[in-house]
């Protein structure tokens, strides 16, 4: 490990990482609403990683949890850092990750991540993918669970994702992510409908 | 595990283990002389817990001794040295003093750091180990037994 490239993570461990979990869960309890972390509990950037993917490394990740890691976050300096901060073994094969870090350019292909298994779907893969923004794609309409009537979400996402998605998705087994950028978070968990073809658009 | 024969690494053990044993305020003679340097909190001093394993003998099984508190730290110079520390105990100060040490030790002034900070702090807990050794000895108790002239 090259000590040089190491950097402070959060001021205070134990309530930011708290703090960041909490705005994680209400993400994923209300899907495709944007929540924000607050500057005080923000950890500093680190080469690569917005605010936002940083503070939910921070957080979720510790020895229990493998992370996979996309070709763009594989720096020395993530490496160094996530090792330090949180002892999570980074492991090269889709299928042993627990959490998976991936960059936009990753997203045409979902395949080989664990979707959980009947008995334990909560055993899948979680994915942090960060984005240049949160806004800005076709506004697509989220239903289902945590979501009254229906979302209104804007992710600058390709159909091959939402290809990807549904391909990826057997409830309860499944994928569970977060979308990430900036000091921004938006979750988007297995059982959330997106609709995302024509007609149902129309 | 095998014992480290690199001797920076050594060296290096020997002065984190006398840090670590360095008591009450010895270390904050030297906090004006430690602090003199531009340097950044990469863990702030934290409170935890840590298991102590022993085992009776070189020969018999581990087993837990029991949980004791540490208090650890890192810090980076402005130069890019990092010094760590683990203490006993629960003095976040200490802790924080013990990892600038460290990162002051792997620089160029080692030696000099060497004789003025931690020289001292060895022979003053060898003189305590020797007090402690000799109030020890003062109750020691030889047993005699009869030679039974068997052969």
């Amino acid at each position: 490990m090259n000590a040089a490239l190491l950097q402070p993570a959060f001021a205070d461990p134990v309530l930011d990482a708290q703090r960041s979990f909490r705005a994680a869960l209400k993400a994923l309890a209300g899907p495709g609403v944007m929540h924000t972390l607050q500057a005080a509990q923000r950890p500093p950037a680190l080469a690569g990683l917005d605010a936002a993917s940083h503070a939910l490394c921070l957080a979720l990740l510790d020895i229990d949890t493998p992370l996979w890691l996309s070709a763009a976050f594989d720096t020395p300096a993530i490496r160094a850092n996530l090792a330090f901060h949180c002892g999570c073994p980074i492991v090269t094969e889709r299928q042993h990750a627990r959490f998976a870090l991936l960059d936009q350019s990753q997203l045409d292909d979902l395949g080989g991540f664990d979707l959980g298994n009947d008995r334990y779907p909560d055993q899948s893969c979680t994915l942090l993918i960060q984005l240049p923004s949160l806004g800005g794609g076709p506004s697509l309409s989220w239903h289902g669970p945590g979501i009254e009537s229906e979302n209104r979400v804007a992710l600058p996402l390709t159909d091959g994702f939402w290809r990807e998605r549904e391909a990826h998705n057997d409830f309860p087994r499944g994928l569970d992510m977060f979308f990430l950028a900036g000091n921004d978070l938006l979750g988007l968990p297995r059982s959330t409908r997106v609709a995302h073809n024509v007609q149902e658009r129309a | 595990m095998k014992p480290a024969t690199d001797p920076a690494i050594t060296t290096r053990q020997r002065w984190i283990g006398v840090l670590a044993r360095a008591a009450g305020d010895e270390l904050n003679r030297h906090e004006s002389a430690l602090r003199d340097a531009e340097y950044q909190l990469i863990r702030a001093p934290e409170i935890g817990m840590t298991l102590v394993r022993g085992r009776m003998g070189g020969t018999g099984a581990p087993f837990n001794v029991g949980e004791m508190t540490v208090t650890r730290c890192v810090v980076r110079l402005a130069d890019g040295r990092t010094g760590y520390s683990y203490l006993a105990g629960r003095d976040k100060p200490r802790a924080e003093l013990a990892a600038l040490a460290d990162a002051h030790l792997q620089g160029p002034q080692q030696t000099h750091w060497l004789n003025t900070l931690i020289e001292p702090l060895a022979q003053a807990q060898a003189r305590r180990r020797a007090e402690q050794d000799a109030a020890t000895a003062a109750s020691k108790v030889e047993f005699f037994t009869l030679v039974r002239g068997e052969d």
